[in-house]
């Protein structure tokens, strides 16, 4: 399978005052991935053991869309995202998946255009590294 | 609290390699505080382990259970049917954990997950330190509750060194004169005084320089 034909598996989860919306509504992902949201309180709720499952479950890719940190409503989720990510990556790395695989965005409050744009970006990033070794 | 911080996953891999089906042991109290080897570890660790094998291209049956304490033989218990249905336990317990399952379960192997650092305390969250060297004869009464045996890089019982720099040790500059804290502690309860009691050379006989301690509580004993 060439990186047209891949279409990932991702596996979003965000911050319930991440998005303008909904998600699957206000994003177009033009269909080049398959993503499936999951939509948390917070960010920093998204427990490592819940990224790993994701992985376990076949996703090619673990997004999670924290608020600007800056804007947190409480106070310190996204940086305990950010913490969480960096340990999750760690293990990715350990166990040979590799980390680059999980991607943590603190999605800017500026209108679905460009949290879709964003979130392109991240698909792109994901097809380049290919399909994940674990299957479902 | 026992702190304990978890083995690489390689070397959990490597010391699990020869079984095909293992139960992840997890201990409910002091390794779950340093987040070592609590019920939220082992599913992590169980994820971890799965994932690696599929990588490898290969599998493992890995089943996880967490009891309140590895080491007393009533909380084992509840992980006896896991144990029966498994090759080998891999155990997030202290080194006192997984001794006391090897014990109770003599034809099993169990397999350390965690590594024992020291008796500490969560000094702030994500921050453990070692207080307590376990020497069996404590005298914190005489150094206003801050233990030189543990917390002074040369053990001195009678004062600093001459090493001891703006609070510092000279050691480790990141850690505290255990000295300087104890001036202070005893100038803020009155009782600078303690200084004057002199502690003669420690005799070790009661820490594990003597060999392994037990105790005996008769009242306890039916």
């Amino acid at each position: 399978m060439n990186q047209q034909q891949f279409k990932p598996k991702i596996t979003c989860f965000y911050c319930i005052n991440a998005f303008d919306g909904e998600p699957e509504a206000s994003l177009s992902v033009d269909g080049s991935a398959d993503i499936h949201f999951i939509k948390m309180a917070c960010s920093s709720m998204t427990k490592d053991i819940f990224l790993l499952k994701a992985f376990e479950s076949g996703a090619d890719g673990v997004i999670v869309v924290t608020c600007p940190p800056q804007a947190c409503r409480y106070v310190k989720g996204a940086l305990r995202a950010q913490k969480r990510i960096d340990w999750v990556k760690n293990i990715l790395d350990d166990v040979g998946l590799n980390g680059n695989r999980l991607f943590l965005d603190n999605m800017p409050f500026s209108g679905s255009e460009d949290q879709g744009q964003r979130l392109q970006d991240i698909v792109k990033k994901i097809k380049g590294i290919g399909p994940t070794p674990i299957g479902e | 609290m026992i702190v304990a911080e978890q083995k690489s996953i390689a070397e959990i891999k490597a010391a699990i390699a020869s079984y095909d089906k293992i139960l992840i042991l997890g201990c409910g109290t002091c390794v779950k505080t340093c987040f070592a080897g609590g019920e939220d570890e082992v599913a992590v660790l169980a994820s971890s382990l799965r994932l690696a094998a599929k990588v490898d291209g290969g599998s493992v049956q890995i089943e996880e259970c967490t009891v309140e304490r590895q080491c007393e033989n009533e909380f084992i218990q509840e992980a006896a049917p896991c144990v029966a249905q498994n090759q080998a336990i891999l155990s997030l317990a202290c080194g006192a954990g997984v001794q006391a399952l090897a014990r109770r379960f003599p034809k099993i192997p169990v397999v350390p997950g965690v590594n024992t650092t020291f008796i500490g305390v969560l000094e702030s969250p994500g921050i453990f330190t070692e207080e307590c060297s376990g020497c069996g004869n404590c005298r914190l009464a005489v150094f206003g509750g801050v233990c030189p045996v543990t917390r002074c890089a040369k053990k001195l019982l009678n004062g600093p060194c001459g090493g001891s720099q703006h609070g510092k040790c000279e050691v480790n500059p990141d850690t505290d004169c255990a000295w300087h804290l104890i001036i202070e502690r005893l100038k803020a309860i009155g009782q600078l005084h303690n200084l004057r009691t002199y502690i003669p050379a420690n005799n070790w006989q009661s820490s594990q320089s003597g060999g392994p301690r037990k105790l005996i509580r008769e009242d306890h004993i039916i």
